[in-house]
């Protein structure tokens, strides 16, 4: 049949590009590594304790949660596109990652100032807490205005207030950590360990399965709450779920790697456009892969377009997948004045 | 049993907005939810679907309360189609059908090979199979409601709800709707219930309809009862005119256009069944005569207002031709109103210039003595007979035809009208009465009646101060006939407002006030009925028996007094009895003293009774004084 052949070839196109994008990510740094090497290291047969270090300590982790946190992005991304029936939707514009942001930098100078360390739990409990704020505060606004552009502005407002907030409690960091913070802030995947990582993966994958268990009921909310009703969907408890699974995504993508712009939206759609369907039982798989490469990608360009400087990972991000943006803006400005 | 019914019902948005509601929809039946916009039509639809929850009662869905019902079970039951529905991207008409399987898929919602044999089967039935493969938000408006209706069949329900499924639809699409509905009731046996704001479809579609007003919810209607005229400019507030605009085709029709003032408003006035029954024999004459079918057929009628209207239908029959001329009531809307008056006329060459008058289907037979006509005859009464003959001769004189004639009058739907009317009650059986002693309908409607009341005292007021007050057109016709004297004094028509009336009297500062009317009326003042409506109260057999028995009368008598149909017919027991005159005047002593309560000493009122058979009955005390100076100024 012809869709399916088209999904599996998709799925193996991103799949693919996957794995090429991880392999570059291990190879690819300030120092390069030949595949060779690599390989060698990687079978627990290098002479040369650097290159272990470098892959295993370094190189590794970061990729591994890479690909973790870019599925968690654009699956918390896609969600709430469903939820919200609106396909600009995402954690960054509707200002949810930067209310977990604020409350992420509260925690953290908090608890620096006082000389106590930071586990990456609490930073995961605190950017919780800051996205659940800054989504309820826009669920109160949906609930008065019917337009999904205003509601847009209205995240991007929320986001342009934590981030207004976030640089003011930066300023009263202590001198030594406003470096550490500043960079978190921009959003970056440099020095996660091992540690992250596994903490990362308790979260993102538990997550990721419960979304795609919900993949049947989120089909019949496709088609409006109502209807869902109609057919069986608990909608109230579903809601929930989705408002829950998609704030804890985008918290824990911000307590490790700070806000990351436009992922969640470009992601999405550019994978929806690939599969030729907005079937949720397809396109939440294809978000994980899709999700994971788009990121491997821009964080390769972050960390090696200007080596030894490392670029803000928003700033790459942001070049891709804002233009995606404005094309679904205007073409569903043009669909609007249709209906 | 029903498949879905409601009991006492309250449905709202968390306070109740219509209460009582009790209706019920069967399977292989098309129920039909029609009323105003904002009324509650779509607020009912979507109780019954569980979208909302009741604000008190119960819906039964397949004798289980629907409250009972798991999500799936009962989706697998109800199906809903809304109007508004979201358009998601890059998803085909396939799939949208295929989402209406989701209470039989399992756990990932994967269509297995019966679960997509189904959904082609469904897009087959809504005839939108060729559009599988086609992107949803591609596709016309009626194509799109096709493939949600094919959703809805995927959901295999027993009853299938629809909010405005025909909103954005042109003609094509909604007579493909329609169709479709009609297969899903009758062919595959569910029961639908459908919002429409559409009337002519919901005409066509509806097996049942339930009308929801603001003021309340009705029952199940037969579609006859939900969408008779007077029904429908209730339910949504029209006028005549509205409603004629709206529903009446062919402008060309002569309509009658005759307004009476009643203070600030024009109310426009209709004729009478008598009218329609001689405008119909007049049509259906002419027919014969000439061999062409009239286009309008006008009288003048007794009142001297002349009515032209345009048959509904006039064609040659078997042995003669009939004429159909639809009842105006104009303002005033009663049980008749809308009906077709029916003549079917044959000639009786043989018979020169003798008109012979019957009633056929839907007009009534008398049964009880005491009425216009006698026992076994159409009530048909004297005046429209007249009409009729006065009719039928001058379309014999205007083809110099000699013969005679032979009249059957009919009112289509007459029977089922009766029995909103008082005629079983008074002993007309089978059918409506054709009436009319002025050929002319006014409007009634109680504040207008009263306001013109207030302005006609008023006038006479300023001409006089003694005055005569009749209830109706018998009593103008007795004054001109048994007291032409008094032909100086101003008279106004009160219609069954007695009390009003005097109290009226009474601040226009008038001295001197007779009321004249027939016997039937006026003896329901001997009980203190100040308003004569038979609507308010009767008591006019139980005030002779009353009366009678205080004269002496024997139970037999009182019994037959009690159960006869007319005052006439009373007045006929009391002759056989003997006791005709003590107890006229016993009633006449109480007239006088509720008349007198009434008027509180600010004025003499009397009271004359007649009646049309038995002639001059008697007056009361003050009513004799009053005469005479009268008489003798």
């Amino acid at each position: 049949m012809h869709t399916r052949t088209r999904l599996t070839i998709a799925y193996f196109a991103m799949a693919a590009a996957l794995l090429a994008l991880f392999a570059l990510n291990l190879f690819w740094g300030s120092v390069a590594l030949s595949p060779a090497q690599v390989v060698a290291a990687l079978l627990g047969r290098t002479p040369d304790a650097l290159t272990a270090n470098i892959l295993y300590q370094l190189r590794l982790p970061r990729a591994v949660m890479v690909v973790l946190l870019g599925a968690a992005l654009s699956a918390a991304g896609y969600l709430l596109q469903t939820f919200f029936a609106n396909p600009i939707a995402g954690p960054f514009v509707m200002g949810i990652s930067s209310g977990a942001k604020l409350a992420v930098a509260l925690t953290m100078v908090v608890f620096l100032n006082r000389g106590l360390l930071t586990n990456s739990w609490t930073l995961i409990l605190a950017a919780f807490a800051g996205a659940m704020a800054a989504m309820l505060f826009v669920l109160a606004v949906a609930r008065r205005v019917q337009r999904m552009s205003i509601l847009v502005i209205c995240g991007v407002m929320i986001g342009y207030i934590c981030s207004a907030v976030t640089d003011i409690v930066v300023a009263f960091a202590q001198d030594s950590n406003i470096v550490n913070l500043h960079n978190w802030s921009m959003g970056s995947f440099s020095g996660m360990t091992w540690g992250n990582v596994t903490t990362a993966a308790a979260i993102v994958l538990p997550c990721l399965a419960a979304a795609f268990l919900l993949s049947k009921p989120m089909a019949a909310y496709q088609m409006g709450e109502s209807y869902a009703a109609s057919v069986g969907v608990p909608v109230r408890v579903f809601s929930v779920v989705l408002v829950l699974l998609s704030s804890l995504l985008a918290a824990c993508v911000t307590a490790f790697a700070g806000p990351i712009s436009f992922v969640g939206i470009a992601v999405p759609h550019l994978v929806k456009q690939t599969l030729g369907s907005a079937k949720p039982l397809y396109v939440l798989p294809g978000c994980a892969l899709g999700g994971a490469a788009f990121c491997l990608l821009c964080d390769l360009i972050a960390r090696s377009l200007f080596a030894p400087t490392e670029l803000s990972i928003s700033s790459v991000t942001a070049v891709f997948g804002a233009p995606v943006v404005i094309w679904l803006l205007v073409c569903r400005h043009s669909g609007e004045g249709a209906a | 049993m029903s498949y879905c019914e409601t009991q006492a019902l309250a449905i709202g948005y968390g306070a109740p907005l219509l209460r009582d509601i009790a209706l019920h929809a069967e399977r292989g039946k098309i129920l039909a939810l029609i009323g105003p916009n904002g009324a509650g039509k779509s607020t009912l639809l979507k109780t019954l679907a569980a979208q909302l929850p009741t604000q008190g009662g119960a819906v039964l869905l397949d004798g289980q309360n629907l409250a009972a019902y798991t999500p799936n079970a009962r989706a697998r039951k109800l199906a809903l189609m809304l109007p508004h529905t979201a358009r998601t991207e890059l998803t085909t008409c396939f799939d949208v059908a295929a989402a209406g399987r989701y209470p039989y898929t399992g756990r990932l919602g994967v269509l297995s090979a019966a679960d997509k044999q189904q959904v082609r089967a469904a897009l087959e039935l809504v005839q939108a199979a060729p559009l599988a493969d086609r992107d949803f938000t591609k596709i016309s408006d009626g194509q799109r409601q096709r493939v949600l209706l094919a959703r809805a069949v995927c959901q295999q329900p027993e009853i299938l709800l629809l909010d405005e499924p025909t909103s954005f639809l042109d003609a094509k699409g909604k007579a493909e709707l329609m169709a479709i509905l009609q297969t899903l009731a009758h062919g595959k046996n569910v029961a639908i219930i459908v919002t429409l704001h559409e009337l002519e479809l919901a005409q066509k579609l509806a097996d049942a309809v339930v009308c929801v007003a603001p003021s309340g919810v009705s029952g199940v209607l037969t579609p006859q009862e939900a969408f008779a005229e007077q029904n429908i400019r209730r339910l949504f507030d029209l006028t005549a005119e509205q409603y004629a605009m709206l529903f009446k085709n062919g402008d060309t029709k002569p309509k009658f256009e005759h307004y009476i003032r009643s203070g600030q408003k024009l109310l426009r006035c209709g004729y009478t069944t008598g009218t329609c029954a001689a405008l119909g024999a007049a049509g259906a004459a002419r027919l014969l005569l000439t061999g062409h079918v009239p286009e309008s057929v006008g009288l003048r009628t007794p009142k001297g207002i002349v009515v032209e209207v345009a048959p509904q239908f006039c064609r040659p029959t078997a042995d003669g031709a009939e004429c159909a001329i639809v009842k105006d009531g104009g303002d005033d809307i009663d049980a008749t109103t809308g009906l077709p008056v029916v003549a079917a006329v044959t000639l009786l060459p043989d018979a020169p210039r003798t008109v012979t008058i019957d009633g056929g289907a839907g007009v009534g037979r008398v049964t009880k003595p005491g009425l216009d006509q006698p026992v076994g005859a159409a009530a048909i009464n004297h005046v429209p007979r007249q009409m009729i003959t006065e009719a039928l001769l001058r379309e014999a004189d205007a083809v110099g035809y000699g013969g005679g004639f032979a009249v059957t009058v009919s009112i289509k739907g007459g029977a089922a009208a009766a029995k909103r009317t008082f005629n079983p009650h008074i002993g007309v059986e089978g059918g409506l009465s054709v009436l009319g002693t002025s050929g002319i309908v006014e409007p009634m409607s109680q504040q207008a009646l009263l306001d013109t009341l207030q302005i006609e005292i008023h006038q006479a007021a300023l001409k006089s101060r003694r005055l005569i007050l009749a209830p109706g057109n018998y009593g103008l016709d007795y004054l001109a006939a048994h007291m032409p004297e008094l032909a100086r004094i101003p008279v106004v028509k009160i219609s069954n407002f007695v009390g009003e009336a005097l109290d009226m009297v009474a601040t226009e500062h008038f001295a001197e006030v007779l009321l004249v009317g027939h016997v039937g009326k006026l003896v329901k003042l001997a009980g203190g009925i100040m308003n004569t409506h038979s609507k308010q109260a009767d008591c006019r057999t139980e005030l002779f028996c009353a009366h009678a028995a205080l004269c002496g009368a024997d139970a037999a008598t009182c019994r037959a007094l009690m159960d006869a149909a007319t005052t006439d017919a009373c007045l006929e027991i009391l002759d056989a009895a003997n006791l005709r005159e003590p107890v006229v005047a016993s009633l006449l002593d109480a007239i006088q003293t509720h008349i007198d309560r009434r008027a509180a000493e600010a004025f003499r009122v009397g009271a004359v009774l007649f009646s049309n058979q038995a002639g001059p009955l008697g007056q009361t005390k003050t009513a004799d004084t009053l005469l005479k100076t009268w008489k003798g100024a």
